[in-house]
């Protein structure tokens, strides 16, 4: 086997995404056995020789038991390290502890910079995400960091699957304004905001419109759904405002908590998310859930970035 | 003299702000020497002792043409102070340097506010007082403690008592500043609105978008840095062309590099605000500034005594 060959390894669990980039780049996922020992604890074994290659090791990390993943990541990448790897690049498409980046509460632990921390003590040597939070992250580490994004993927899904004409693009809240903004942007759209009046003692909190959305099927965009909530409330909003219908776009689908009885119940028509996360399983309870594939981004990062190829073109171009 | 008291060593930067803040906590300056030699190196030597004391230098990123020196100074004051066995560290920098360089959003652009986090580290800081960070995620670039103080409850004050703010909106100049106005703006019970600059396309001017209703009305127009200005004065008479009354520009850092001068002198903004984060040596009539030196002086207190910052965070100090 030659040295410095693509070798993609993925955790035992849900492993679609590493399948759908291992089949996009033509190789198959190499080997590898990882189990939960009586005790709790990880073990983690690499059936075949990885010594000199290049590794790819693709997770999924979402709701529920995120620091089982967070461990299994820095297992299996400490395991490589060991095993002689010569490049170690973690692909972390929904990177965890992303909205702890800032000590914005006093005394508040900026987490997201113990996972840089950890990451590159565990021996990783290049990271791959997608759509941080913010994209400053990509500060918190002494390795290189390649944030891709997902509006590529989300611009060709509005062009195919919305009457793009009449839509508007949407911000559910002050924070999200640049992303709305710079989608609009591409697709020479109008762009509105919702902003979440802060409750004030005896008081239910407002939501405000601010921007004219009448007549339009909105399109909500945020990075990440988590119990859906606010996109729910937002969804009302719109339509109290006269919007023609509202869907929401995300990037990371957590989707957790009582997520999908919010989006069984709201007024939107469609929430659609990528793939960072594992979807599989909520999709079956709940029909207005769609998957933007994103796979071929992360595949196509992979193949250049083995080839120290340029990663730019995938800033704002979806791969062929 | 006793060990561990404050002692505030003051760069070239802004002498200013360092004798409020010295006057503030009743703590005098200590002698420091910061010169350049002809061959532009820098210079320092401390001429008190120093060792075991609590030491806070006071330097802030600033300049057209010495914002590298006073980082070189910085960097040099720290290690001087290092060598010269202090108990602690703190760099107290109003307006963090390369702040705007904090992702690495084009291909192959370095994150310089990083590579600044890790020299100040290197050099031998041990605690980091800013105020309002360009991006609150560069605390993250840092393995030290950093407090990042907000301008924010000065800014209240002065919009409550020297606006007419009943009769007020507040705008953000761009879209990435929303969240800031928002805030301002539940503190405020105000509304707000928002000004995005659609991208230019080829053979067309770019132009700005108001997202919201200005008509009428007063409008604050916030952001955390007036540099060259253009932006503020078009969206000035992007807002002034809505219907506005007024608008008056109410920034944290107040830079005012390059044609600022010309800029605002010709522009329709009725005010611009700033806080003293920075010199300001613009003298003009429509420059307003509020002292944001008790806030620092108070940080710094409260720091060395072990105190809670967060007081601060949401209010300013009488």
């Amino acid at each position: 086997m030659p040295t410095n060959s693509i070798k993609l390894l993925a955790p035992d669990v849900h492993r679609g995404l590493a399948e759908l980039v291992a089949k996009r780049l033509g190789l198959q996922l190499t080997s590898s056995k990882l189990k939960r020992d009586p005790t709790g604890e990880v073990s983690f074994s690499i059936g075949e020789s990885v010594r000199d290659q290049d590794i790819f090791i693709i997770t999924q990390i979402g709701s529920g038991v995120v620091n089982d993943r967070v461990l299994e990541l820095l297992i299996m990448i400490n395991a490589s390290k060991t095993a002689s790897a010569r490049r170690i690049t973690a692909i972390i498409p929904n990177f965890p502890y992303a909205r702890q980046d800032r000590k914005d509460k006093s005394r508040a632990p900026i987490t997201a910079k113990l996972m840089a921390d950890m990451l590159t003590t565990a021996g990783c040597d290049h990271v791959i995400t997608m759509d941080l939070h913010a994209s400053q992250i990509q500060g918190f580490f002494d390795v290189p960091v390649d944030n891709l994004y997902a509006e590529p993927s989300v611009v060709r899904y509005i062009k195919e699957n919305v009457n793009y004409m009449d839509s508007i693009i949407i911000s559910p809240d002050a924070g999200g304004a640049k992303r709305a903004a710079t989608l609009a942007d591409r697709l020479d759209l109008n762009f509105a905001l919702i902003h979440k009046e802060r409750a004030r003692a005896n008081e239910v909190s407002r939501m405000v419109l601010v921007g004219d959305v009448t007549d339009k099927i909105c399109i909500i965009v945020d990075d990440m759904a988590d119990t859906c909530g606010t996109l729910a409330k937002a969804a009302e909003i719109l339509l109290e405002n006269r919007a023609k219908s509202v869907i929401a776009i995300v990037t990371h689908g957590v989707l957790s908590g009582r997520a999908i009885e919010n989006i069984n119940n709201s007024k939107l028509d469609r929430v659609v998310c990528t793939n960072t996360v594992p979807f599989e399983e909520k999709i079956k309870k709940c029909p207005k859930l769609a998957v933007i594939d994103i796979s071929s981004v992360l595949a196509e990062s992979i193949r250049r970035l083995h080839n120290g190829e340029s990663i730019s073109y995938l800033f704002k171009n979806y791969p062929l | 003299m006793s060990t561990n008291s404050i002692k505030l060593l003051a760069g070239n930067s802004h002498p200013g702000l360092a004798e409020l803040i010295s006057q503030r906590l009743g703590v005098p300056l200590s002698k420091v020497g910061v010169y350049q030699y002809s061959n532009k190196e820098t210079s320092v030597t401390i001429g008190e002792s120093i060792r075991d004391e609590d030491v806070y230098i006071i330097q802030t990123g600033y300049g057209e043409h010495e914002i590298n020196d006073f980082l070189m100074e910085l960097l040099i004051l720290i290690h001087a102070c290092k060598t010269a066995s202090v108990r602690r560290i703190t760099a107290v920098i109003p307006n963090f340097p390369y702040a705007r360089q904090d992702k690495k959003d084009k291909s192959r652009a370095p994150i310089t506010a990083k590579l600044i986090a890790n020299l100040l580290e290197t050099a031998g800081c041990d605690h980091v007082i800013t105020m309002d960070l360009h991006a609150s995620q560069i605390q993250g670039f840092f393995h030290i403690p950093v407090d990042n103080l907000y301008g924010e409850p000065s800014v209240l004050n002065y919009i409550r008592t020297k606006t007419d703010f009943n009769n007020a909106i507040l705008v953000s100049p761009d879209a990435g500043g929303a969240k800031r106005v928002a805030s301002l703006a539940d503190k405020l019970d105000m509304n707000f609105a928002l000004i995005h600059k659609e991208r230019q396309k080829a053979n067309e001017v770019s132009r700005m978008l108001l997202v919201g209703d200005v008509a009428g009305k007063s409008c604050l127009l916030i952001d955390d840095m007036a540099d060259t200005c253009g932006t503020l004065v078009k969206a000035c008479d992007t807002l002034m062309d809505h219907g506005a009354k007024e608008v008056i520009a109410i920034v944290t850092h107040g830079i005012f590099s390059g044609s600022a001068r010309e800029k605002l002198i010709n522009s329709r903004l009725s005010r611009i605000v700033c806080t003293n984060t920075v010199p300001v040596d613009l003298d003009l009539d429509i420059v307003d500034q509020v002292d944001i030196s008790p806030t620092i002086a108070e940080a710094i207190r409260r720091l060395h005594n072990g105190e809670s910052v967060s007081y601060l965070f949401t209010h300013a100090p009488v």
